[in-house]
């Protein structure tokens, strides 16, 4: 039976006075995958960082309730604690700080206690096994340096390691080589392995989603929701673009 | 329309520097002494408090130290300057008015002509007085005054004045200003009441004509509550042998939400010493906006200065200095962050060419108060040849940690890549030195209504041409 | 009183523009280091209170000065470098602390194709302070001068750092470049930084650049995404900040003590 993780009703917000989303609504299930396709514009990472808690964005109306509590009021820390993750699609780079030990300090802050660094390492060198990385990647200085590949198979890695009830795929899949896109796909399905973990998949191609079992497909255009199905839309789209939803030149 | 301006094209120095022979009414002995500074309270009629504030401002600089800083000023001997020069007329709303070399002096440099096309209203001032003003009458109509600050002194906004005289500049502050309060003559009083708009700018021009005389002029503009104002200052003098002193005071008192543009074009000659003081106090939500080039002098010391009093208030400085032979020009700003959500953004450029030497002088202090502000300075220095100097000295000073604060600066010569690129085009390497400076001076160019914008390109390329062959 | 730190170029002679008064140090340890020519040197100091350094490093000669305050009372520490052609000098200086600290490197690039790096990280608190000076005077061609400075301010620290690139007549072919990154977590704190370029040769290059004050907001957004609160995300920083430098140590010794001693914190 359905059991709501994330509900979004009306939800609307504004950058720099602009309004972009112009009420949402949206409801994905624990365990369930979802897609959120539309044009460039469209305000689809909008709704990801308004999710997430972007302080460059204002929420406007509506409300958020994830995982039985309501999300707009938790500071961006707290949401991450809460299960909620976002891959970046322009990581920052922080001089000074490893990945590993950053990733170490997110984990003990999500669970609240200390680690031995001797598991964390053993869990660390699994997650980066699955997904085909280098070690050395782990004494890196975050994201510094990292080439465009190798921030989202760090974004990823990351994913994995904090292991959220809710990831955010933010475009993951654009202007990557294949290799990049086979790292991603092995890490949606390790974490996918958990069978409550959902995600929702923000993207404006298709590539990436052959490779997932797709419950469902939300089209955002204009700032709303302009249809939802299955993943019959996905190749409907593939073939006719989006046009058809919207209903500016209707 | 702005296009259809002829560009002076082949202009060399002489343009400015011209002189008539001096015909002045009255002029004070060289040298200051209380008897001077009396003597200059008794012919300009001053009220009793002003007699009394230039006698204590004399004192103030008698005790007060030359700058430990800075260029030097050995070759200004203060006994050989004659602080007073009362040319021979009374200020006239009608340049058919003014006595002939004068208005002859005013007209060469195109005054009257770019009155008539492009300004609200006009102020020339002539060794120690003004000689002309006039300010449109529509603009006046909007209650915007303009006037000679004497006789704004004795007139309906005399106690505004002394509230604000060198309150933002007190006699206290260094020497010069010191000598400022004590022989200041001269100058202008701005008031723009609230909400009114000036759409097109207001001008002052300052020539000085006596040799070994000191101009001493004071500004005192005040740009009510949401009022809009630009305000033209400009400079130049004939080159004599002996020294001159320019120690002028501007004071700008900007309201809330008022936007105040100040644009100068400096081009003293370069016998001049040019020590002035500027400073702007902004209240809430208002902004100012100094333009600066800085191109004559032989000495210079110049940091006009912004304190951001009221929450939101903003300063914008862009600066271009250039210094060639024989001038040592000391430029650059200094900003107070004093109020929540301030902001400041400076952005300058100086050039140094045939052993002149320019620095660039600085301070950015963000107080405890000035949470949320933000600054960011960037300056840019260029080296023509290595007979020159350029010296970047910039200072920040930071006391609260809600505050973002960049700095960024840049010192190199002209590209060899650019010139060669411009000569395969056909032009020559000196006029593609040039076109390479002026183009580096842009920041400041593109700020100033298109008729300075040419004086300016003209005067860099007087100074680029003059060295090259 | 003695004035320390004293600039090459003052600033408005405000903003302890023109130098600091102290007391002079009543014992300061005479130290003269020196690289002969084609060799390679570390030298790691103890942190010894107040020292005079002489350092000469000959032609084609690399010395790599490692120095770490821990805190204490502090003291002055007045450094003196002259390079002959080709010779490399580095200065590591890790200040972790002390009531009130006066650095000054002077580094005199004699030599054609001689170059000066310096590394400076400072973590300060309380009411210390610390007050720093440090100059790349260009005489050859081919000079090249990069000073890095980064570091963290809290409580009522204070902090200035004056730093100097003098590109004089003649170094044609040099560049010098200065970059300092402060960090300030505390409304009291107290910040200066006057990063100088004096110039007197055209065919020269010379750079600066300072950011100061708080964590650019992008940052803390991406970090708080990952569930590390926005007062851990300063902490982190802070660390990260010092730890930047003392990655680069060329010394494993004294980057393990550093670590040991928490210099390298807790979670991080």
């Amino acid at each position: 039976m359905a059991d709501k993780l994330l509900h979004i009703t009306g939800l609307r917000a504004s950058v720099e006075e602009q309004e972009i989303l112009h009420g949402v609504d949206l409801t994905v299930n624990r365990g369930e995958t979802h897609v959120i396709m539309g044009p460039n514009g469209a305000g689809k990472s909008t709704l990801g960082n308004v999710l997430m808690g972007n302080p460059a964005y204002r929420v406007t109306g509506g409300s958020v309730i994830f995982a039985g509590e309501e999300l707009l009021r938790k500071t961006v820390d707290e949401r991450a604690r809460a299960g909620l993750f976002m891959s970046f699609q322009n990581p920052l780079e922080v001089p000074g700080i490893s990945l590993e030990n950053f990733i170490r300090t997110a984990v003990e802050q999500r669970t609240g206690q200390r680690i031995r660094l001797w598991d964390f390492r053993k869990s660390l060198r699994r997650m980066l096994d699955v997904l085909q990385m280098d070690e050395s990647y782990a004494s890196r200085d975050l994201n510094v340096g990292f080439s465009g590949g190798e921030k989202k198979k760090a974004e990823i890695l990351q994913l994995l390691m904090l292991a959220p009830s809710l990831a955010i795929l933010d475009e993951t899949d654009s202007g990557l080589d294949v290799d990049a896109v086979r790292t991603v796909s092995r890490g949606i399905e390790e974490f996918k392995k958990e069978k409550a973990s959902s995600l929702i998949v923000i993207t404006h191609s298709a590539a990436i989603l052959s490779m997932l079992d797709v419950d469902r497909v939300h089209v955002l255009v204009d700032g709303r929701i302009a249809a939802e199905g299955g993943a019959e839309l996905i190749d409907e789209i593939e073939r006719d673009g989006f046009a058809r939803f919207d209903t500016r030149e209707a | 329309m702005a296009g259809e301006k002829t560009i002076v094209a082949d202009v060399d120095r002489s343009f400015y520097d011209f002189r008539y022979e001096e015909k002045d009414a009255f002029r004070v002995a060289e040298g200051l002494t209380p008897a001077i500074v009396e003597q200059i309270s008794r012919e300009k009629n001053d009220p009793d408090w002003m007699r009394a504030f230039r006698l204590r401002s004399l004192e103030i600089y008698n005790r007060s130290v030359m700058p430990d800083w800075g260029p030097s000023i050995e070759g200004l001997d203060m006994e050989n300057i004659v602080t007073y020069v009362r040319p021979n007329t009374r200020m006239s709303a009608a340049w058919e008015d003014v006595p002939e070399d004068i208005k002859s002096t005013f007209e060469r440099l195109g005054i009257p002509q770019a009155e008539r096309e492009s300004l609200a209203g006009v102020g020339a001032q002539y060794d120690s007085e003004l000689v002309y003003h006039n300010v449109r009458e529509e603009v006046a109509a909007q209650g915007v005054v303009y006037t000679d600050l004497e006789s704004a002194l004795r007139g309906p906004y005399a106690d505004v004045i002394r509230e604000r005289f060198m309150k933002l500049v007190p006699p206290t502050d260094h020497k010069f200003a010191a000598l400022h309060g004590a022989v200041w003559s001269g100058g202008s009083f701005v008031y723009v009441p609230p909400g009114v708009e000036v759409e097109i700018p207001l001008q002052s021009y300052f020539r000085l004509n006596a040799p070994g005389a000191g101009q001493f002029e004071h500004t005192l503009i005040i740009v009510d509550e949401g009022a809009r104002l630009h305000f033209i200052e400009g400079c130049s003098a004939p080159k004599y042998n002996v020294a001159n002193l320019h120690a002028g005071c501007v004071e700008l008192y900007v309201g809330k939400n008022a936007l105040l543009r100040y644009s100068t074009i400096e081009n003293w000659s370069k016998n001049m010493y040019n020590l002035n003081t500027k400073r702007a106090k902004v209240e809430a939500g208002g902004k100012v906006e100094w333009v600066s080039g800085s191109f004559g002098s032989h000495v210079s010391y110049l940091y006009p200065m912004s304190v951001l009093a009221g929450r939101g208030a903003r300063a914008e400085f862009t600066g271009v200095t250039f210094a060639g032979a024989g001038q040592n020009l000391d430029t650059g700003c200094k900003i107070v962050h004093n109020a929540p959500d301030t902001s400041s953004y400076v952005n300058t450029r100086s050039i140094s060419k045939s052993g002149g030497v320019s620095t660039f002088r600085s301070a950015v202090v963000v107080t405890e108060r000035a949470e949320n502000s933000k600054s960011a300075v960037s300056c840019q220095s260029l080296m023509i040849d290595s007979d020159s100097r350029s010296d970047t000295i910039p200072a920040m000073d930071i006391r609260t940690d809600k505050a973002d604060v960049g700095h960024e600066a840049k010192i190199g010569r002209i590209s060899g890549d650019a010139v060669f690129y411009l000569m395969s085009r056909g032009i020559s390497e000196e006029e593609a030195r040039a076109l390479i400076v002026s183009g580096f001076a842009e920041n400041v160019s593109k700020e100033l209504p298109l008729e300075y914008a040419v004086e300016m390109n003209n005067l860099i390329r007087i100074e680029m041409k003059g060295a090259i062959g | 009183m003695i004035t320390v730190n004293k600039p090459l170029a003052n600033t408005f002679g405000w903003l302890h523009g023109n130098g600091t008064q102290i007391e002079a140090p009543a014992s300061t340890e005479e130290i003269t280091l020196t690289a002969a020519a084609g060799e390679e040197r570390i030298v790691a100091l103890p942190d010894s209170p107040s020292a005079r350094i002489t350092v000469s490093v000959a032609e084609n000669a690399v010395l790599r000065l490692i120095q770490v305050r821990r805190g204490g009372d502090g003291g002055v520490c007045d450094i003196h470098v002259d390079c002959a052609e080709n010779a490399h000098f580095e200065w590591y200086r890790v200040v972790l602390g002390g009531a009130a600290s006066y650095d000054n490197c002077s580094v005199t690039l004699r030599g054609d194709g001689s170059s000066f790096l310096t590394e400076l990280g400072f973590r300060l608190g309380g009411d210390e302070r610390y007050d720093v000076n440090c100059e790349a005077i260009h005489l050859g061609k081919k000079t090249r001068s990069d000073i890095h400075a980064a570091g963290v301010l809290r409580d009522r620290a204070f902090k200035i750092l004056r730093g100097t690139i003098d590109l004089r007549r003649g170094c044609a072919g040099s560049v010098g470049s200065e970059m300092e990154d402060v960090l300030l977590m505390d409304e009291t704190v107290r910040n200066q930084s006057i990063p100088v370029i004096l110039c007197g040769e055209e065919d020269v290059e010379g750079n600066h650049g300072a950011t100061i004050g708080r964590l650019d907001e992008e940052l803390v957004y991406y970090l708080a995404s990952r569930g590390v609160s926005r007062e851990q995300v300063y902490e982190i920083m802070a660390q990260a900040k010092l730890n930047a430098v003392i990655s680069r140590i060329p010394d494993e010794e004294t980057r393990l003590l550093l670590t040991e001693n928490g210099a390298e914190g807790e979670t991080i």
